[in-house]
């Protein structure tokens, strides 16, 4: 038997310090760990590079907070909810946030790559665009490319050695610090079993040095081991683990409930501005703790958000939040 | 059986664009599906002419068939009788591979070659404004065999500089030095195609073979080709020019709005007066 992983949510944000290499469970607004980007909020977590497959509205609620310097990734935004990261736009024009663009299939070449173990990543994907240039290599331009925290390189192209098939890119795996995932369950041990897509879960949850699972339900583990094939994480992979109920929202979670669309417009609406932002946070972040902020949401609210379990989506929010 | 088509007042532009683009899509090819109005496309294309295509979600759907539309990719509606749900390694290995026929995508600008920018609007180094980013567009612009982008037309859009080439169209840039060379020059054994077709708010372009420049193929009902020539920065070629862009069927309609898209998330209805 292993030692027990629980953990608070104060600790879970704790575990991450400033200046982590970060990573996420999800899928744009779908699965994302909310209720620990709100504590780290909370906890004015500073300098944190975010290395994503994909960013979204978790990651648009850090960077307008001010705790991320460097994005890694390809896409912000919040879906239907919210057409760009606008807390992203506004950071990148004055100049406090880096950006480093790759493809979508890059960065989860990048985690598969970090998965294995592998030196690098490699792909045909892109050639011939912008994000080849080499004067757009944004972390070399800012002198951050270290060889130890931030790879030597944005990418390298080489010749395929094996059977000519021409030019390809070369890119870094994504080595990061920690995952912070959201999933449906987690057993005593670690075992995460995820329902629905599993998006790029097991790739983020094995390339991180630590991983932390927070669920919508800790479950026996013994329940979870007597159909392993339906397992998507190794309990040695994850490090902490703890209970959250409603720990995605506003974001979705696949059989539990939907994403909160009226609350992601509310807050795509009004945190154009930093003074916007600011104002967002202190209604729905600082002085809240989880149980404050859902009951601050309030039960009719929950409940049409809740999914039908035989469809594994809610029928009582209008499709689109509309 | 004659196709009943809709008269001008009763569809929308968005009714005409999204048939446009079910059009694009023969029966048995592998689609790659973004969020939003594509996917209504590919869907009426699955409930008309193209019943065994396979739907791809990227964030991880399987040959999709979903009984009704998504909110977006990662929606729990999307897995619902797809042959397979997993994840994003899985939608893209297959996309390298080479199984994507085609796919459709979006874009903020376009060059003459079908360029597009997804990316940011004014210098990179110092952007005006961020947009959402590459996501896949230029992955599965890449890995496809055909891809077609779904546009709003206006005068700023179609440029003969785009501020990002964020996706690859048939003329791109070789590096380090950036001079422009036919893409067929620099994906060697992993060329497979490029883009097909652009689907504007004011008709459907399409691409020299040899050239790879763009030309107007059918106007919009109500826009002359000059018009839209004047709606581009650069010299539109409009010697090629069909006709006008068929318009939806009366079944066509009734699929979109009854079965698909009833809340009217992507396609509203057209007000009947």
């Amino acid at each position: 038997m292993s030692i027990n992983k629980r953990i608070t949510l104060q600790q879970a944000a704790e575990i991450i310090k400033d200046g982590s290499r970060l990573t996420f469970s999800g899928f744009t607004i779908w699965r994302r760990p909310m209720a620990i980007v709100y504590e780290l909020i909370r906890q004015h977590r500073k300098n944190l590079h975010l290395i994503e497959v994909q960013g979204g509205s978790h990651s648009e609620f850090l960077i307008g907070a001010g705790c991320v310097d460097i994005w890694e990734s390809c896409w912000i935004g919040h879906e239907l909810y919210g057409k760009y990261g606008a807390n992203l736009s506004r950071k990148v024009a004055e100049k406090q946030l880096i950006v480093e663009d790759y493809t979508h299939a890059e960065m989860m070449f990048r985690f598969a790559a970090a998965a294995c173990g592998a030196a690098y990543g490699v792909t045909q994907t892109s050639l011939g665009t912008d994000l080849r240039n080499p004067e757009y290599d944004m972390l070399g331009r800012a002198g951050l490319r270290d060889g130890v925290r931030i790879p030597k390189h944005k990418y390298q192209f080489t010749e395929d050695p094996f059977f000519g098939a021409g030019p390809q890119v070369l890119i870094p795996p994504a080595k990061v610090d920690i995952a912070v995932m959201c999933v449906q369950q987690v057993g005593e041990e670690g075992t995460v079993r995820i329902n629905g897509q599993y998006y790029s879960d097991p790739e983020v949850a094995r390339a991180a040095d630590i991983t932390i699972v927070m669920a919508e339900e800790i479950v026996p583990e013994e329940y979870l081991r007597r159909n392993a094939d339906q397992n998507n994480i190794v309990s040695f992979e994850v490090d902490h683990i703890l209970e959250c109920p409603f720990g995605a929202h506003p974001t979705g979670m696949f059989g539990r409930y939907d994403v909160d669309g009226p609350f992601l417009k509310d807050f795509y609406g009004r945190t154009r501005t930093q003074e916007g932002f600011d104002d967002f946070a202190r209604e729905w972040i600082h002085g809240q703790d989880h149980m404050s902020y859902l009951e601050k949401l309030g039960w009719p609210r929950m409940l049409k958000l809740r999914a039908n379990t035989a469809l594994n989506y809610s029928v009582r929010e209008k499709k689109g939040g509309k | 059986m004659t196709t009943e088509y809709a008269t001008p007042e009763e569809y929308g532009l968005a009714d005409l664009m999204c048939c446009a683009a079910a059009r694009e899509v023969q029966d048995n090819e592998v689609v790659f599906a973004g969020t939003g109005l594509p996917m209504v496309a590919i869907l009426l294309a699955q409930k008309t002419h193209a019943p065994l295509l396979k739907l791809i979600f990227e964030a991880g759907t399987l040959d999709g068939r979903p009984p009704e539309i998504p909110t977006s990719v990662g929606d729990a509606r999307c897995e619902m009788g797809a042959s397979r749900s997993s994840g994003l390694y899985d939608a893209f290995s297959i996309a390298q591979r080479g199984y994507v026929d085609l796919g459709f995508l979006g874009g903020a600008e376009v060059d003459e070659y079908g360029n597009v920018n997804t990316t940011c609007i004014g210098d990179y180094l110092n952007p005006e404004l961020r947009l959402t980013g590459s996501g896949g567009n230029p992955d599965i612009n890449s890995f496809a065999k055909r891809t077609v982008f779904i546009m709003v037309h206006e005068k700023r859009r179609f440029t003969p500089n785009v501020s990002y080439i964020t996706s690859p169209g048939w003329r791109v840039k070789k590096w380090p030095g950036g001079e422009f060379v036919h893409r067929r020059e620099l994906y060697g054994a992993t060329y497979r195609g490029g883009p097909s077709a652009v689907i504007s708010t004011a008709g459907v372009f399409r691409f020299d073979d040899v050239t790879g420049r763009i030309y107007l193929d059918t106007c919009h009902p109500g826009k002359t080709p000059e018009e839209i020539r004047d709606m581009c920065q650069f010299d539109l070629d409009i010697s090629r020019v069909n006709g006008e862009t068929l318009p939806p069927s009366r079944e066509e309609l009734r699929i979109i709005h009854e079965v698909l898209d009833p809340d009217e998330i992507f396609i509203p209805k057209v007000k009947k007066g």
